[in-house]
């Protein structure tokens, strides 16, 4: 028995709290939550029915949280958790699990089924029995500053060109700003028009706003492995980054587990407070719009649907902010069947977009998805989290379907009342 | 003697074992602890949990399918087994002599026999597809069909002494439910209690950010 | 990572082991009866009853046995039932003798068949494919009556039975806590095959309306007397003409057990005798038939109980028995390999589960 394992065991047992052990006293073994987990419902595989994937820390939790277990340890009875059951699970809790948090919605005895996996995870990761691609992004996160490898050399390049289309100037490091603005590495390298769309819609709005050279990157890997101490690394670098410049607000981009990171889990993840508020973009823009600061004209007629990032909506909080926003530049929004905090997962998150094994099953479950949105009818997908965007994109595409998706942002902004105009 | 000893003693041992059992459960998981969540909540933690603990009772319909039988199952077998546990003349009766000292008012016996068919009905669907789905096959362990099984024969003995002119069926109802008394507190029948804590700390959890979970 | 899971074939094992338990549990009383028991009486001395003059004279007169009454109710005018003398003896002299002899034929009957046929074996083997036959819906319904049916039968027979079998075993105090629970079970999960009647009528209705090559398999003695087997449709035309059996039977039993757990319609106490003697006989049959339905489920013939426990049954054994439904199937490509079966056990997915052939026979 490895002294990693060990280690791993030890991480799990410390997960178990109150919360998770209510969660086992409470579970039924009723099977509901396979109904309303993508990987179950697209595959039938009752081996990813959500509660299953927490066998391992059940047994650990069996064997010293119950009576019986108890019992049957010193007797010798019940084996415990080996180290195989962590080489069994690891596709089980890395690739067939997007920690969506759907089967938390369903649950009839209210487990939080999703938060159990996500604390499982603290435990695999640290017994080594985490997916090789998500291992490195981690170590990337920490090592240069963002899960792709993008530096702030790679953003400064990708600044100077937006600056040079918008013709604005972006700010970076400017002590005092009331904003600081936060990308994922996806949006730098994919999709820099976010950049250049938030710029526009900031100025329009006269924002004060900047970019932290020392933390622009908002995605946490920590979080999608399960490692609570890179988590917190991660999350510390832009707090101290925020501290630095004085800002009173930190803005998270459109990426869903960044908002998770630093909006729910990063002050508990470095034990304080912080002395500034997160928002979500989605929350500011509609902040904005509501007070008159943000002027949108003209409505696109073109038929759109609304794909809601699990960690924004559902798992966020940002429920409302999006509807309202689309509703204001388009004319023609359609609900998908399943919509807001019950929607469905595109099936890349929680590290599984980084995870290049599970990408066969991944595709396999985007016909969910794809089912959905063909109900709709509906070709336009907008959505407004980065690693949804591609994730949805390659799924377009492997399936041969003729669907655009585009950025809420990226929309809102092309329907800007110019500044120049306002005068 | 046996008859004695099932009506008195052994009532009274399971009846303390359960008290204490369920107690002792509930202060232990209490007693793991929950770390303080320090991030700014967006909504109240209180009453997300309280709105979780009765919305969760709610028909989901997202759920496809299976999902749909499962809850009709589930509403079938709760409801009826909740109303003639509580409500039906004969145990009303029995919590009044042995228990509280006083009796409520209780629903009329053709409604008695409509929740205990109901129950059955409930029951036996969810025991069958515990045996039948794959998804079910692959999560029960033998406490799930323990429990069942009590509860089965419980209610199967309770229906056969609905005459209540026989002294010995009333005996082995009551000793079977002294029996389910006495294991309930080490087994998943404690999900009775347990699931207002879980959808307690979930709601919460929720609440905080503004989510009707 | 395979889990150690109780194989679905256990159930008719649980039935088995529910029955024991429970008739168990009804000898239980004996011991606490037994300490509670009054020593045992005298016989009674033999005295003249006086009522029987009276009983005789209202009984066997000319004019109508119903008087006239202030009371106001059913039978309220009704001095003495004469027909009940009439329901009573026939109950006791030809229904009880022939629906027992008729149950230990069935069993004499079955056993010899076994001895002379043995089990009908998939001739071809068991394949390596499997086809999807029953939902888990269809499962759970069917195994839902299964169970209120075989419960129903046990405590229905015990009370037909009770007095000339189970007395002599048990005396009398005994059988009457055991008739009395039988009684009380069997109003109470009556209604519940009810529904159970209703559930299955609804799901299985389409695919047993009698179609071409049904009267064929049934010239060609379908298959189980002669060594040949006969193609057939979803289902045969023995299982078709079951199924309609149960759901009219079934409904007989069904009506005429209302009326006797519910005396509240108006129903006299002649209409109470017809419904007892209808519920009977027609309980009696059904319970003949299914005996016949689980010998062939259990030992008659291999292979034909995986549809019901797995969802899936085997190609070969499809082809030999439903041939006409199993070339369907296979030509839309709907064969599984069994490792996939294994696997993703839950013919849920399939799309083209219980659809009726287009073009029957074909």
């Amino acid at each position: 028995m490895s002294e990693q394992f060990e280690q791993g065991v030890e991480a799990l047992r410390q997960q178990i709290d109150s919360r998770i052990s209510s969660y086992f006293s409470s579970c039924v073994h009723c099977g509901l939550c396979a109904e309303a987990c993508l990987f179950y419902t697209e595959t039938h595989d009752p081996r990813y029915t959500p509660i299953y994937k927490l066998e391992p820390m059940k047994k650990l939790w069996r064997r010293e949280h119950t009576f019986w277990g108890k019992l049957g340890a010193v007797f010798g009875l019940n084996e415990p958790l080996t180290e195989q059951d962590f080489a069994d699970w690891e596709t089980l809790v890395y690739d067939s699990c997007t920690l969506c948090g759907r089967c938390s919605m369903i649950c009839p005895v209210g487990n939080d089924i999703t938060y159990m996996i996500r604390k499982q995870r603290e435990g695999f990761s640290i017994a080594g029995y985490a997916p090789q691609g998500m291992q490195e992004a981690t170590k990337r996160a920490l090592k240069i500053g963002s899960p792709m490898g993008v530096t702030f050399k790679t953003l400064k390049a990708a600044v100077t060109h937006v600056e040079k289309d918008t013709g604005l100037e972006i700010p970076l490091d400017k002590k005092g700003a009331d904003y600081m603005t936060l990308f994922s590495s996806m949006e730098i390298v994919n999709f820099p028009e976010y950049i250049a769309s938030i710029a526009r819609i900031f100025d329009a709005a006269g924002i004060s706003w900047t970019v932290s050279s020392k933390a622009f990157e908002a995605t946490n890997s920590g979080i999608q492995i399960g490692n609570r101490e890179a988590a917190a690394e991660l999350v510390n670098r832009v707090v101290i980054a925020a501290e630095e410049l004085d800002v009173k607000t930190v803005i998270s981009p459109e990426c869903g587990h960044a908002y998770t990171a630093i909006r729910w889990e990063g002050p508990n993840l470095i034990g304080r407070h912080y002395p500034f508020e997160v928002v979500h973009i989605l929350e500011l823009l509609e902040q904005l719009k509501n007070e008159g600061r943000l002027k949108l004209e003209g409505k696109n007629n073109i038929p759109m649907t609304l794909h809601d990032p699990c960690q924004i909506v559902r798992r966020g909080g940002v429920v409302q902010q999006p509807r309202n926003l689309l509703n204001s530049v388009a004319v023609n929004f359609v609900e998908m069947k399943d919509h807001g905090v019950m929607n469905w997962c595109c099936g890349g998150g929680g590290g599984v977009s980084a995870n290049e094994r599970a990408e066969p099953l991944r595709l396999r479950v985007f016909e969910r998805k794809k089912n959905q949105l063909e109900e709709t009818g509906v070709n336009t997908m907008v959505t407004a989290c980065a690693n949804c965007r591609i994730i949805l994109e390659e799924g377009i595409e492997h399936n041969e379907m003729d669907t655009e998706v585009i950025s809420l942002t990226e929309l809102v902004a092309e329907h800007l009342v110019e500044a120049s105009k306002k005068s | 003697m046996i008859a004695e000893f099932i009506d008195g003693p052994l009532w009274t041992f399971s009846l303390a074992v359960f008290v204490i059992g369920v107690t002792w459960r509930i202060v232990t998981i209490l007693m793991a602890g929950n770390r303080q969540d320090l991030s700014t909540p967006r909504g109240s933690a209180s009453s997300g949990a309280i709105r979780t603990i009765f919305s969760r009772s709610l028909y989901e319909r997202t759920a496809a399918t299976r999902g749909r039988l499962l809850q009709i199952a589930g509403y079938l077998f709760h409801l009826g087994l909740f109303a003639l546990l509580f409500f039906a003349q004969p145990h009303i009766d029995f919590y009044a002599e042995r228990i509280t000292g006083f009796g409520w008012p209780a629903m009329p016996h053709w409604a008695f026999i409509v929740s205990t068919e109901l129950a059955f009905l409930g029951l036996l669907l969810l025991w069958i597809h515990r045996l039948l789905s794959p998804v079910t096959r692959l999560l029960s362990d033998l406490d799930d069909h323990l429990g069942t099984i009590l509860v089965f024969l419980v209610m199967l003995t309770g229906c056969l002494a609905l005459a209540q002119s026989f002294e010995a069926l009333r005996l082995i109802h009551l000793l079977l439910a002294e029996l389910l008394l006495i294991y309930f507190p080490f087994s998943k029948l404690m999900h009775t209690f347990t699931f207002v804590m879980s959808r307690g700390y979930t709601g919460a959890a929720m609440g905080r950010k503004g989510v009707n979970a | 990572m395979i889990r150690q899971t109780i194989p679905p074939g256990s159930i008719g094992v649980y039935a088995l082991a529910w029955s024991l338990l429970l008739l168990w549990l009804l000898l239980l009383p004996q011991q606490s009866l037994a300490e509670t028991k009054q020593a045992r009486g005298l016989p009674p001395p033999a005295v003249l009853n006086p009522a029987a003059d009276l009983w005789r004279d209202i009984r066997q007169r000319d004019m109508p046995t119903t008087g006239t009454t202030q009371v106001r109710g059913v039978d309220s005018g009704v001095l003495i039932n004469a027909n009940g003398d009439t329901w009573r003896k026939f109950r006791m002299e030809q229904l009880i003798p022939v629906a027992g002899y008729l149950l230990l034929g069935m069993i004499v009957v079955l056993i010899l068949f076994y001895t002379i046929r043995g089990k009908v074996k998939i001739e071809g083997g068991a394949a390596d494919k499997k086809l999807p036959r029953y939902t888990s819906y269809e499962r759970l319904i069917h195994w839902f009556m299964a169970s209120i049916f075989i419960f129903l039968a046990i405590t229905g027979l015990i009370i037909l039975f009770g007095r000339p079998l189970l007395i002599p075993i048990f005396g009398k105090e005994i059988f009457a806590v055991i008739a009395s629970a039988s009684k009380e079970g069997h109003n109470l999960m009556g209604p519940l095959f009810m529904v159970a009647l209703i559930l299955v009528f609804i799901k299985f209705v389409r695919r047993n309306i009698y179609q071409k090559g049904d009267l064929s398999w049934l010239l060609r003695g379908g298959g189980i007397i002669g060594k040949k087997h006969v193609p057939s449709n979803f289902f045969n035309m023995g299982e078709k003409s079951m199924f309609w059996m149960l759901i009219i039977v079934g409904s007989v039993i069904v009506v005429s057990g209302l009326m006797l757990i519910f005396p509240i319609f108006g129903q006299s106490r002649e209409w109470m005798e017809l419904a007892h003697v209808g519920h009977a006989i027609g309980a009696i049959l059904m319970i003949t038939v299914i005996m016949g339905h689980i010998y062939i489920g259990s030992v008659g013939m291999e292979g034909a109980i995986e549809g019901m426990k797995t969802g899936y049954c085997d190609l070969n054994w499809a082809k030999e028995h439903h041939d006409y439904w199993a070339s369907q199937m296979e030509k839309r490509g709907e064969a599984i390999p069994n490792e996939a079966v294994n696997r993703f056990s839950d013919p849920d997915t399939n799309k083209f589960l219980g659809r009726e052939l287009e073009e029957p026979g074909k």
